[in-house]
C-alpha cells in the first residue's frame, strides 16, 4: 500500500467517522439519559437528508440555499423528534426495554414509508455547496475541500456538545438527571422537559448529519437502514451515554471501514460487528463508558 | 406490585375444556384444504412456519426473559443449511432438513455462549451483532450462499409442489414441533426458567446456574428457529440474506408481543393477527408499512399484553368480579 | 460449628463496607446480627452466601472452605437464605414459587418431559402451610400482602431443607401484630426443623425475644457479641446504638 493510498483511506475513513459521529453522539446521549435504545434514529437521519434536499430544491437559485437547509433541516427533525418524545416515548419510559425498541422500530416504518409517499422511490442528489467546491492536493493526492470541512465539523461539535454539556445550566440538568433521575426530580428539576430537551437534541444532530453528508453522496430510501446499525456499533464501542466515546468509536470504525473495504472488501462489513462482540465480551461498558 | 401491571400467566393444563378447544383447533386445521383456496392455504402454510418461528422465539423471551434482537440469524441458519446441502451439494430433503436444527444448534451454542455472559440490553445487542454477521457471512460467501441473489432452485421433491400436500406436511412438522415446546415450557425445566425470568438474582440462590439454563433456553430456542427455516426453505424453495437481516427479527419481535408473550399460545394468535393484517392492509393501500407501524405504536400503549394476555386478564377479572 | 467467619473484610472503592469481621454460627443456634444503617449487615450476609467475593477473610461451613464460591453451590450445601429487598418471583403462584425451589432441591429441575403442574404438591402444600399460607396457594406471588411475601421468602428458602438459614429483616414492613406472629413462626420452624439461624433485624423486640446470641455491627467492624443480657450491659453497645442520646 503506498503512502498515498494510505491517506486517501485514512481521511476517507475520518470524514466518514466525523458524520457518523453525528449521528452516533445523538444516539449515545439519548441512551445516555432517556436509556432508550433508539432504533429510529436512522431514520431521522435519513429524514434530515431528505429535508435537506428539499430545501435545496425550493429554494433552487437562492444563494447559499444548502446552508439554509442545514439550518432548517436539523430543526425540522429536532421537531419531529420532540413529538416523538413527548407522545409515543413518555408513556413507555417504565416499561421494560422490549417495547421501547419495538415502538422505535414501528417508527422505522412509519418514518420510511412517509418519506416514500413525500419524495419517492429515486435517487437524489445535493450540489456540493459554496465556498467548499472543488479539490485540493493533499499527499500527492485530490482531496474534495468538502470533506476536509465535514472532518472540521466533528471536532467542532464535540466541543459544541461538551461546552454545553458541561458549562451550561442545561447541561447540569442533563448530567443531573442522567446520573441520578429521582434526586433531580426531588431537587426541581423538569424532568420530563430534560427528557424532550435532550431526544430533541438528538434527533437534531441525526438531522444536521443527514443535511451534511448529501452532497458527498445520495439522498435515497434505506439509508436509515445502513445507518442505524453502524451507529450502535459506534456507541457500544465507545460506551453507551459517552461523547468521547461516540467521537472515538466512529473514527475507529470509519478507519475500519475504510481500510476493510480497500484490504479484504468481502469480510469489512463484518468487522464492525466483531470489534462490538470484542467489547461487549472484554469491556461492556465500553471504552469509555461507565457502568452505571 | 399490583394486578394492573402484571400480565396474568393462564395456566392452561390439561383440563378437559382446553382439551376439546384444541381438538377442535386440529379438526379445522386438517379441514382447511378444503375450505381455503389455493393462494390462502399458501398464507396459511407460512403462517404455521411463522408460528412455529415465534414460539421459538417466546421459549427465550417470554419463559426465560431474555430479549434477543437477533432470532433471524438461527433463522437462516436453518434455512441456508437445508437450501446448501440440497442444491450445492446434492443431499436428500430429509438429511438436509434434519441437519438444519443440529447446525441451528452448534451455531446457537457458540453464540450463546458468548452472549449469556452479559444481560439485559448488553445480551441484547450482542444476540443483534452475531445475527448481522450471520448476515454478512451469508450476503458475502457467494460461492456457497449465492450471496445477495440468494438460492433459488433448491431441488424440492416434486409432492411439495401440490399446496395441500406442503400444508399437511407442515401441519404435521409444525405441530409435533409446537408439542414438544408444549412439553418442554410446562416441566420443571420450564418452571426453573420462568424463576429465572421473573428473578435472576433470587433462583441463583436456590442452587441453580442461571447462565447454564439461560444457555439451555438459548440453544433449544435457536434449535426449533433452525427447523422453522429449513421448513420455510422447503416450502419456498428458496433462500435469501434477508431471512437473517434485523428487520426479520424485529417482525418475530412483533408478532410476540402482539399476542402476548406471557402465554403459550401467544406467538400463535400474534402470528393470525399479524399475518391478516399485513395482507388486509396491503390490499387496501400500498403504504401499508405505515399503517402497520401505527397498529403496532397503538398496540404497545394501550395494549400491552398482546391480544391473548388482554383476553386472559379480562377472563380473570370477570370471575374473580362474579364470584 | 456450623459456620465459621473469620477476618471477613470488603471495601467498595476506598470505602470499608465490612471490616475484619468474625461471625459464628453454632449448630441449632439462633443469631442476631444487628447495627444502625449502613453498618454492613447485609454486605455481611452477601460475602457469605457468595454474592460478593471478600477481600480477605475465610468463610467455613461445616469445616469446608466456601469463601467466594458461588451462591448455587452454597445454597446446595445447605444454606437458605432471604434477601432484605423482596425477592419472590410475582407472576408465579404461591404454589409455584415454593414448587420452583423444590425442583431445584430435588435437583429434577433438568427434567423436561414431565408435567410440572401437580408436581410435589403434597410437599409444597406443607411448606406453605409451615408458613402460614396455606390457602393462598393459586395466589400470584406479587400480589400478596406485604407480609404474606415475606412469609413466602421463607418458605422458598425452607423447600431447600436448609441446615442454616440466613434472614435478611424477615420482619420489616410488617405491623407489630404481624412481626409477633411472624417471629414466632420463625422459631417454631427453625427448632422444628432443627435448623440454624442468623437473621438481621432492627425490631429490638424480635432480637432479644429470640436469639441465643447477639452480634453488634458498627461502621462495619464487629464490636460486641455475646447473649442478650451481655449485649444490654455492654457500655459501648449502649452508647453507639441502643441508647443513643438522653431521649
Amino acid at each position: 500500500m503506498t503512502f498515498e493510498s494510505f491517506a486517501g483511506q485514512a481521511l476517507a475513513g475520518v470524514s466518514l467517522g466525523m458524520v457518523w459521529f453525528l449521528i452516533a453522539a445523538g444516539l449515545s446521549i439519548i441512551f445516555g439519559t432517556l436509556k432508550v435504545l433508539n432504533l429510529a434514529h436512522g431514520s431521522l437521519y435519513m429524514l434530515g437528508s431528505f429535508c435537506c434536499y428539499q430545501v435545496t430544491v425550493s429554494l433552487a437559485g437562492v444563494p447559499g440555499n444548502f446552508w439554509l437547509a442545514v439550518l432548517v433541516a436539523p430543526l425540522v427533525v429536532a421537531l419531529v423528534g420532540g413529538i416523538i418524545e413527548v407522545f409515543l416515548l413518555r408513556p413507555i419510559y417504565k416499561a421494560e426495554m422490549i417495547y421501547q425498541y419495538i415502538l422505535t422500530f414501528a417508527l422505522v416504518l412509519i418514518i420510511a414509508e412517509a418519506c416514500k409517499m413525500i419524495w419517492g422511490t429515486g435517487y437524489h442528489s445535493v450540489k456540493v455547496p459554496w465556498p467548499f467546491q472543488g479539490s485540493v492536493a493533499m499527499f500527492g493526492l485530490s482531496f474534495p475541500i468538502y470533506n476536509l470541512f465535514l472532518i472540521a465539523m466533528g471536532p467542532l461539535v464535540f466541543i459544541a456538545l461538551r461546552t454545553l454539556i458541561n458549562k451550561t445550566n442545561l447541561g447540569r440538568n442533563i448530567r443531573a438527571v442522567t446520573e441520578n433521575r429521582e434526586m433531580a426530580n426531588a431537587l426541581g428539576t423538569n424532568v420530563p422537559q430534560v427528557y424532550t430537551g435532550v431526544f430533541m437534541l438528538g434527533a437534531w444532530l441525526a438531522g444536521l448529519a443527514g443535511s451534511l453528508w448529501p452532497p458527498v453522496s445520495v439522498v435515497m430510501l434505506g439509508s436509515d437502514m445502513a445507518v442505524v446499525i453502524d451507529c450502535f456499533i459506534i456507541v457500544v464501542i465507545g460506551g453507551l451515554g459517552s461523547l468521547a466515546g461516540a467521537f472515538v468509536g466512529a473514527l475507529i470504525l470509519g478507519l475500519t471501514t475504510a481500510f476493510g473495504l480497500y484490504l479484504i472488501p468481502k469480510l469489512a462489513v463484518a468487522f464492525g460487528f466483531i470489534l462490538m462482540i470484542i467489547i461487549l465480551i472484554i469491556r461492556p461498558y465500553g471504552l469509555m463508558g461507565e457502568p452505571e | 406490585m399490583t394486578g394492573a401491571g402484571m400480565n396474568r400467566i393462564s395456566l392452561l393444563g390439561t383440563s378437559p375444556r382446553n382439551g376439546t378447544m384444541l381438538l377442535g383447533v386440529m379438526i379445522v386445521m386438517v379441514a382447511l384444504p378444503y375450505l381455503l383456496g389455493q393462494s390462502w392455504l399458501s398464507i396459511t402454510t407460512e403462517m404455521l412456519i411463522l408460528a412455529l418461528s415465534a414460539s421459538a422465539l417466546n421459549i427465550m423471551l417470554g419463559y426465560t426473559g431474555m430479549v434477543s434482537f437477533g432470532p433471524a440469524g438461527m433463522y437462516a441458519v436453518g434455512a441456508y443449511t437445508t437450501g446448501v446441502l440440497m442444491e450445492k451439494m446434492g443431499w436428500g430433503m430429509l438429511p438436509a432438513t434434519l441437519a438444519a436444527p443440529v447446525m441451528a444448534g452448534l451455531v446457537g451454542a457458540l453464540v450463546g455462549w458468548f452472549c449469556v455472559r452479559r444481560s439485559a440490553v448488553y445480551f441484547a445487542l450482542l444476540t443483534l451483532a452475531f445475527s448481522q454477521i450471520i448476515w454478512t457471512v451469508v450476503f458475502q460467501w457467494y460461492s456457497v450462499t449465492g450471496g445477495d441473489d440468494g438460492l433459488v432452485s433448491v431441488p424440492v421433491p416434486d409432492f411439495f409442489f401440490e399446496i395441500t400436500n406442503c400444508y399437511y406436511f407442515m401441519l404435521a412438522v409444525v405441530s409435533v414441533c409446537l408439542f414438544i415446546i408444549w412439553k418442554i415450557v410446562n416441566s420443571p425445566f420450564g418452571m426453573t426458567l420462568q424463576a429465572i425470568r421473573e428473578n435472576p438474582n433470587r433462583v441463583e440462590f436456590i442452587g441453580v446456574n442461571v447462565k447454564r439454563y439461560q444457555l439451555a433456553s438459548f440453544v433449544i430456542s435457536s434449535v426449533f428457529l433452525g427447523i422453522a427455516g429449513s421448513m420455510f426453505c422447503v416450502f419456498s424453495g428458496s433462500a435469501f440474506p434477508d431471512y437473517a437481516y434485523w428487520v426479520k427479527s424485529a417482525d418475530m419481535l412483533v408478532i410476540c408481543l402482539l399476542g402476548g408473550i406471557y402465554n403459550f399460545f401467544g406467538p400463535l394468535v400474534g402470528t393470525v393477527v399479524y399475518t391478516v393484517l399485513t395482507k388486509v392492509i396491503s390490499g387496501y393501500t400500498m403504504h401499508w408499512h405505515l399503517v402497520l407501524g401505527g397498529i403496532i405504536v397503538l398496540i404497545i400503549l394501550a395494549m400491552r399484553k398482546g391480544v391473548v394476555g388482554t383476553l386472559a386478564n379480562y377472563w380473570a377479572n370477570r370471575k374473580s368480579a362474579a364470584a | 460449628m456450623l459456620l465459621e467467619a473469620k477476618g471477613i473484610s470488603k471495601a467498595f472503592g476506598g470505602l470499608s463496607a465490612v471490616s475484619e469481621v468474625d461471625l459464628t454460627i453454632g449448630k441449632e443456634e439462633l443469631v442476631s446480627i444487628i447495627g444502625p444503617n449502613g453498618a454492613g449487615k447485609s454486605t455481611l450476609f452477601n460475602l457469605i452466601t457468595g454474592h460478593i467475593r471478600p477481600d480477605r477473610g475465610t468463610v467455613l461451613y461445616k469445616g469446608e472452605d466456601i469463601t467466594g464460591r458461588k451462591p448455587y453451590d452454597i445454597s446446595r450445601m445447605g444454606v437458605g437464605r432471604s434477601f432484605q429487598k423482596l425477592n419472590i418471583f410475582p407472576r408465579l403462584t404461591t404454589f409455584q414459587n415454593v414448587q420452583a425451589s423444590l425442583f431445584s432441591a430435588k435437583k429434577i429441575n433438568c427434567n423436561i418431559f414431565a408435567d410440572s403442574c401437580r408436581m410435589l404438591g403434597d410437599e409444597v402444600e406443607e411448606i406453605l402451610q409451615s408458613v402460614g399460607l396455606g390457602g393462598q396457594s393459586a395466589t400470584l406471588g406479587g400480589l400478596l400482602a406485604h407480609g404474606d411475601q415475606k412469609r413466602l421468602e421463607i418458605g422458598i428458602a425452607l423447600a431447600l431443607d436448609p441446615e442454616l438459614l440466613l434472614l435478611d429483616e424477615p420482619t420489616q414492613g410488617m405491623s407489630p401484630g404481624e412481626t409477633v406472629e411472624t417471629t414466632e413462626l420463625i422459631r417454631g420452624l427453625v427448632r422444628a426443623r432443627h435448623i440454624s439461624l442468623a437473621f438481621v433485624e432492627h425490631d429490638m423486640s424480635v432480637v432479644f425475644g429470640i436469639s441465643d446470641r447477639i452480634n453488634v455491627l458498627h461502621q462495619g467492624m464487629l464490636i460486641f457479641s455475646g447473649k442478650p443480657d451481655e449485649v444490654k450491659a455492654n457500655e459501648e453497645v449502649q452508647r453507639i446504638y441502643l441508647g443513643k442520646g438522653e431521649k
